[in-house]
């Protein structure tokens, strides 16, 4: 995407781009292999330490307050090469950006003074789901100034490595449900094996089963679903920054093949047929980066309709996504389905980037009630 | 009102009767027989289904994510335990006969659970149709006996179909590529056989065969007129196995490298040279593109077969899933836009198997089952107990006559027409139902949602296994050029396919 002439920005871009070459792209099959293999806990250290975990939060938080402008690059680059980690900063700056929302800052600094490590830094969530639409798992019963949680919630990302979670639950007797913050190493939270998936692998997820955990209330009760919409509506451009970068890593790889490999005695390359499916990646890749850089712009700017302009960037972008990485392995034959190349790994992970915060076709069905 | 002289004209113009009818054709004129095989072929599926694909299926793909070098024999000798591996070979070779055109349905129902598991059981049928199109007949009983020996004492013996090479995947695919691509897998004559140099690669199921039909040139300048089929057995000194490919899905059926260093291969165990078809009216480079025809007319048929299985396999995690997951406070089933998307996606399932019962018909009819389909020969060899066949057979297979006669009517005898029809039909069946597979895949996903990407919901196994099959047998890209090729181009005075003109 585009940083423009931001010389922060695009200091920013330039840093994450190497890191996504440098430090991920040499280790993306074998990172990919987690849970069966080591988790690339070293790789997550050091984005710790370069503050790509801080990127979104406010500077008086402990953070780097760049905003979504700068998540947006640094996740567009950072998937264009392993999404895993974009999963892992998506995962935590939609918690931050949650508990922001609900005005929790206390606790978000209190979080960020006293990290360590990445592990004591990030926050998981459930951010596959969105809690208003399916049947509450969790429910939170009043203890003093606090609560308890009791009940079952599945794919928590991060719940496994993390050092809190941002989980939603319904209090009895209340309208709508509530955030709560828990702390993950609380002997009564029950943490299933790292749940096998599609792709992200290295970006793991747990179901959890909480049996009377002692919980801060995040916000206002009742107010969670109302927090969720405002946090989704700015990071489901975030979301369609990785997908974005995932394309772009996509095309990159397929133009690097399609240059060198010969059929026919001639180059591949010079098939329009090919040329045709390469076009069509091409065009979907640039009107996506585009998308994303004009969808932040209206964010940051806080244009008329921003949300509109935001939801339909994203939409169209995670959309759209599917078809260019399943061309990108087609543009590369038998060996873009191998683990050898990032093919395979994209059209996984894409999948992943389509079902974060809730269902596709229901965020289609959110955005044209909106507008109905 | 038309004249019978008329009718025969007008039928012949684009799109020709035959072409466009090709199931209307074969009503009447196929055996009843093979709906009564095809109801229990899919009956037995369906049970094996039950007893073993459903409950194995996720913990083997558990297990090759862990273990990438795992073997499936376990599942090769439960297959083989079942009579799979002999099911479709003709009785007259020792096989249970059943006509061909039913393995398609047979695989639809495995692949809808499993896409390993079907892959595991139908690549020998592939191996068998390379080995069929060359119609050594004695190599055929030789090799096919020992299929259905390794049935009877457990030890399962399969055949692999090695063709592509690591510089050129479709180069050896059609005759267009073949002169000019980056064939290197090198047979030349010595005395008494061949010695081969060079390498096979994304040979399915490769490390659990015992016969690999190998696909080798003697002038790799001139390999379209110079290709040699061989029948080499795992073990035979100068063959080795290599790297098993770490693939996306479809991961328990193997993809194997195969390497030949000098490699001896004896002159018996020639499928097929330049000397052996010295006496058809056909050039060599004419036979060539016949054998790969017939080859991808039968076995994209198989994979549109695969295609569907996925499609209908995404579709029923689909429905369950919607069937029992409440959103917004009902089932997703209720759910209006949920049950268009549903009813998309049985739409593609009832698409793609269409799409390969038409090319199982033109096989059937016009193919390089023809004979085996005419409903005599069908019902002679139903009826016909196995003990008299052996009698009949065996010596019948061992005369050369034999093979040529054969020959002569597979390469002699059959239509351009009829090569053009069924090699069409097997680009159309394979691209349109492999489409559907990935298409219903993708919407599976969207319709689950968070828990679409577990694996332990089933239905991201079958967007990983559905990809591969948009890809094998020719990608459907090459597929679609192929269908121009076949059905369209010929109505179009001065147009090329697979040539310089099109770049």
């Amino acid at each position: 995407m585009y940083a423009s002439n931001d010389k922060e920005l695009n200091l920013l871009d330039k840093s994450s781009l190497e890191f996504a070459k440098k430090e991920l792209a040499p280790g993306r099959e074998e990172n990919d292999h987690f849970p069966f293999g080591p988790f690339f806990g070293h790789v997550v250290d050091k984005a710790f330490e370069l503050d790509f975990f801080h990127i979104f939060l406010p500077e008086d938080l402990g953070g780097v307050g760049h905003g979504i402008r700068a998540l947006c690059i640094v996740l567009n680059n950072i998937c264009r090469e392993d999404s895993s980690l974009g999963g892992i900063m998506f995962t935590n700056a939609f918690a931050q950006s949650l508990m922001l929302e609900a005005g929790a800052t206390e606790v978000l600094k209190q979080i960020s003074d006293k990290a360590g490590s990445a592990g004591e830094f990030l926050i998981a969530c459930p951010v596959l789901s969105d809690p208003a639409r399916s049947p509450m798992g969790l429910s939170a019963d009043r203890n003093g100034e606090n609560y308890k949680l009791s009940g079952k919630i599945d794919y928590v990302v991060l719940g496994g490595m993390a050092g809190h979670a941002l989980l939603p639950a319904a209090i009895p007797g209340e309208d709508g449900y509530s955030w709560f913050l828990v702390d993950l190493s609380d002997p009564a939270v029950i943490k299933s094996d790292v749940v096998f998936s599609h792709g992200m692998h290295a970006c793991p997820a747990v179901d959890i089963e909480l049996k009377g955990v002692l919980a801060d209330l995040v916000g206002s009760a009742g107010e969670g679903n109302l927090y969720f919409r405002k946090a989704a509506s700015v990071m489901q451009v975030a979301a369609a920054a990785m997908a974005a970068g995932v394309m772009k890593g996509s095309l990159e790889e397929a133009l690097d093949y399609c240059r060198q490999r010969r059929q026919g005695g001639r180059m591949i390359k010079d098939w329009s047929e090919l040329q045709m499916l390469l076009s069509n990646m091409a065009v979907q890749t640039e009107v996506a980066q585009m998308l994303v850089s004009r969808a932040c712009m209206a964010i940051a700017d806080k244009e008329k309709d921003w949300e509109t302009r935001a939801g339909a960037a994203a939409l169209h972008i995670v959309s759209s996504a599917a078809d260019v990485v399943s061309d990108g392995i087609q543009s590369m034959g038998g060996v873009g389905y191998m683990k050898d190349f990032g093919q395979e790994k994209r059209f996984r992970d894409t999948a992943h980037i389509q079902a974060l915060l809730g269902f596709l076709p229901l965020k289609k069905l959110d955005f044209i009630r909106k507008l109905l | 009102m038309v004249s019978r002289k008329q009718i025969k004209t007008y039928l012949q113009r684009e799109p020709k009767f035959d072409d466009i009818m090709c199931s209307l054709r074969a009503t009447g004129r196929q055996a009843k027989g093979i709906i009564g095989e095809t109801k229990k072929v899919v009956a037995i599926a369906r049970r094996f289904n039950e007893e073993f694909t459903s409950s194995y299926a996720y913990e083997l793909d558990r297990k090759m994510h862990q273990d990438p070098d795992h073997l499936a024999w376990e599942v090769v000798k439960k297959a083989n335990e079942w009579g799979f591996y002999t099911m479709f070979i003709p009785k007259m070779f020792g096989g249970k006969g059943y006509a061909i055109a039913s393995l398609s349905p047979f695989l639809e129902e495995i692949g809808s659970v499993c896409a390993s598991i079907a892959n595991l059981i139908g690549v020998h049928y592939l191996g068998f149709v390379g080995l069929a199109t060359s119609w050594n007949m004695r190599l055929m009983d030789m090799i096919c006996r020992e299929v259905v020996n390794g049935e009877k004492t457990g030890n399962p013996c399969l055949m692999s179909f090695a063709m592509t090479e690591p510089d050129a995947g479709t180069d050896s695919q059609n005759v267009e590529f073949m002169d000019t691509g980056s064939l290197a897998c090198q047979a030349k004559k010595v005395e008494g056989g061949y010695v081969v140099n060079g390498t096979k690669i994304f040979i399915s199921c490769g490390h659990l065969s015992t016969w690999h039909i190998l696909f080798a040139y003697t002038d790799l300048q001139k390999a379209s007129e110079n290709m040699v089929m061989l029948a080499v057995k795992t073990g035979t000194k100068g063959f080795s196995f290599g790297k098993k490919e770490k693939k996306m899905g479809q991961k328990a059926s193997v993809a194997s490298e195969l390497v030949f260093k000098d490699c001896f291969v004896p002159d018996d165990m020639v499928l097929l040279d330049r000397s052996q078809i010295a006496g058809l009216s056909r050039t060599p480079r004419e036979v060539t593109e016949m054998i790969l025809a017939a080859i991808w007319a039968a076995s994209r048929v198989g994979v549109a077969a695969f295609g569907t299985g996925a499609a209908r396999g995404a579709f029923e995690q689909a429905l369950r899933f919607a069937s029992s997951t409440e959103v917004d406070g009902k089932l997703l089933i209720n759910h209006e836009w949920c049950q268009a998307m549903l009813a998309e996606m049985y739409k593609n399932v009832a698409v793609g198997r269409i799409a390969y019962n038409e090319g199982n018909y033109a096989n059937g009819m016009d193919g390089a089952f023809k004979l085996l389909n005419l409903k005599p020969i069908y019902y002679l060899s139903k009826y016909t107990p196995v003990s008299v066949f052996d009698r009949i057979m065996k010596p019948l297979c061992g005369l050369s006559f034999t093979t040529w006669i054969s020959r002569k009517i597979a390469f002699d005898f059959m239509g351009d027409a009829e090569v053009d029809r069924t090699d069409g039909w097997g680009s159309l069946a394979k691209f349109t139902a492999t489409d559907m597979g990935i298409r219903n895949a993708r919407m599976a996903m969207e319709i689950m949602g968070a828990a679409g990407v577990r694996h332990d919901e089933r239905a991201e196994k079958i967007l990983r296994d559905s990809k591969l099959y948009q890809i094998y047998e020719g990608t459907n890209q090459i597929n679609r050029v192929n269908l121009f090729k076949r059905l369209v181009a010929r109505a179009c005075p001065g147009s090329r396919c697979f040539s310089e003109d099109n770049i």
